[in-house]
């Protein structure tokens, strides 16, 4: 039987790709002198670690101290997917080519990409000499990251519009901003709502690290009771913060789905 | 003569959206109330500005190269290795977290729910709980971004074996093969275009968390940035920041360019 043969450039990419894979992780494990035996015993070590955090401490005393820093994770992430949303809102209007002009699209890509690549972290600890330890930096930190990431994912969905409505309101008359407002936002808001909604469940996990660098949150509280080697609450505090982005999670994503599919109507 | 044109009725606001926006509102608004926002101390605050803005612009070029460096290439390898790792063991784990390749409902719940687990606990967290479980150092970002980019890989993966065409499956099981087999020979090839795609991604991502696992003591160039921040040395950490940016910034041109090769 004759079976046809794969194109030999394909082969070729793909030995690059394999070569490129092994070799890559070669030299990052020697440069980081780390050896097969150190992943097989980790497992072990990690073990200990876990072991030492059962039974989790369950006094009315470290939930009293958990809870409102797990709540405050929740607000800053809240707060500043507002922010985000709200400034990218009209951002994104401006970064996308079939809206606004080509020059002026091109220069706010550009200060998306620019605002994007500075991680939540570092924007943090650049914040908090200035707003002070604390949620509000935190929360600035998440607000000005998400409106980057927001800025990005909304103009794209901008530009992947229909652009027959617009069509057909600028023949009946309609001005420019009508045109938007009729025919762009009522395309673009339910994916955009949605989008919101993602990295809102994003910058939860993103709030919950920030109190590492003292930006608020439930990451201090993880990081004392490390130091401090009490394990029992350090469970606590991860399998309460586990829980709440659980639960976080399914709620956001059961409304994402209902947005994005509408609701059944029975004919 | 007038006619009249019959306009279909607006459905009525579904329960959702009735309570949904003020819910929405209220809790926006309670939201800035709990995280303090104050516009009295935000501009007392404003004023302690000069101690970070005066620094942002007289940075320490030379210091920075010659001290950050190494630090950097050593994000750069544990975000390689790391999301080498990451992805293929979290191949074979999101085939039997997917309905398609896998029958047996138990185990699949098994799969999802562990490969969802993960997903809840952020980056930082696992690097902290590595760092306390096999000590401070690289090795401990790479374990914990290892988690990282299975969680991903693991949900982003096992959704698109969902999706995938079922009839060479049942072709490859019509010719005799069992499940395995098939699954290997039938339902791989389908997925690893997206899974090559994935995997660029993820290492995209990879190397912007590397960047901040040094704050716990994870290894890589945010040990320096931490160190100079309590110092306070905004001087210092600019050019840092500006170098780890032209890297990330660089490194995601090539990951777009290879993905537009391969795909």
């Amino acid at each position: 039987m004759k079976i046809p043969k794969q194109p030999f450039n394909q082969k070729i990419l793909r030995y690059i790709i394999t070569f490129l894979i092994v070799i890559g992780s070669i030299w990052s494990a020697s440069g980081l002198e780390i050896t097969p035996e150190r992943f097989l015993t980790a497992p072990s070590k990690v073990w200990i670690l876990i072991s030492a955090m059962f039974p989790l401490d369950l006094s009315e005393e470290a939930f009293s101290r958990i809870v409102p820093k797990v709540g405050e994770s929740l607000f800053i992430a809240w707060a500043g997917t507002v922010i985000g949303a709200i400034f990218s809102f009209p951002v994104s209007f401006l970064a996308a080519n079939n809206v606004a002009l080509n020059m002026v699209s091109r220069v706010t890509k550009q200060i998306l990409n620019i605002i994007r690549a500075f991680p939540e972290l570092i924007l943090a600890f650049v914040f908090l000499p200035i707003t002070g330890l604390g949620p509000l930096t935190g929360t600035l930190a998440v607000g000005i990251h998400s409106i980057g990431t927001l800025g990005k994912l909304s103009s794209e969905v901008i530009e992947g519009i229909d652009e027959g409505p617009l069509e057909s309101i600028k023949s009946s008359g309609g001005s420019k901003l009508s045109e938007l407002l009729f025919g762009v936002v009522p395309q673009v808001m339910p994916t955009i709502t949605s989008y919101w909604l993602y990295r809102f469940e994003i910058n939860l996990r993103a709030s919950a690290v920030l109190g590492v660098v003292g930006a608020g949150g439930v990451g201090a509280e993880l990081i004392n009771q490390l130091r401090f080697r009490d394990f029992p609450r350090a469970g606590t505090v991860l399998v309460v913060t586990i829980l709440m982005v659980l639960i976080v999670d399914t709620i956001s994503a059961a409304i994402r789905r209902r947005i994005i599919k509408g609701r059944e109507i029975k004919v | 003569m007038e006619k009249k044109i019959k306009v279909p009725k607006k459905p009525l606001p579904s329960l959702l959206t009735v309570l949904g926006y003020p819910f929405a509102i209220f809790f926006s608004i309670y939201s800035f109330l709990q995280i303090g926002f104050n516009l009295e101390d935000f501009k007392r605050n404003l004023e302690n500005r000069r101690i970070v803005t005066d620094p942002l612009f007289n940075p320490k070029w030379e210091w920075a190269i010659e001290n950050a460096s190494q630090a950097l290439l050593e994000t750069i390898q544990i975000a390689i290795l790391a999301s080498i790792l990451g992805c293929f063991i979290a191949l074979p784990l999101s085939f039997y977290a997917s309905r398609a390749t896998n029958q047996t409902t138990v185990s699949y719940y098994i799969y999802k729910s562990f490969l969802n687990f993960i997903r809840t606990i952020p980056d930082l967290f696992w690097a902290m709980l590595f760092t306390v479980a096999v000590g401070i150092g690289p090795f401990a970002g790479v374990l914990a971004l290892i988690m990282f980019s299975m969680a991903i890989m693991g949900k982003l993966l096992s959704e698109t074996i969902d999706s995938i065409d079922l009839g060479p499956l049942e072709a490859a099981k019509a010719s005799g093969a069992k499940h395995n087999q098939a699954v290997f020979s039938s339902a791989l090839p389908q997925i690893l275009p997206n899974f090559t795609a994935y995997f660029l991604y993820i290492f995209e991502l990879c190397i912007r968390a590397s960047v901040i696992l040094g704050l716990v003591g994870a290894g890589g160039v945010g040990r320096i940035i931490e160190t100079q921040r309590i110092f306070l040395r905004f001087d210092r950490i600019t050019p840092i920041i500006v170098l780890i940016l032209i890297a990330v910034i660089a490194i995601e041109q090539f990951s777009v360019w290879l993905r537009r090769k391969i795909l």
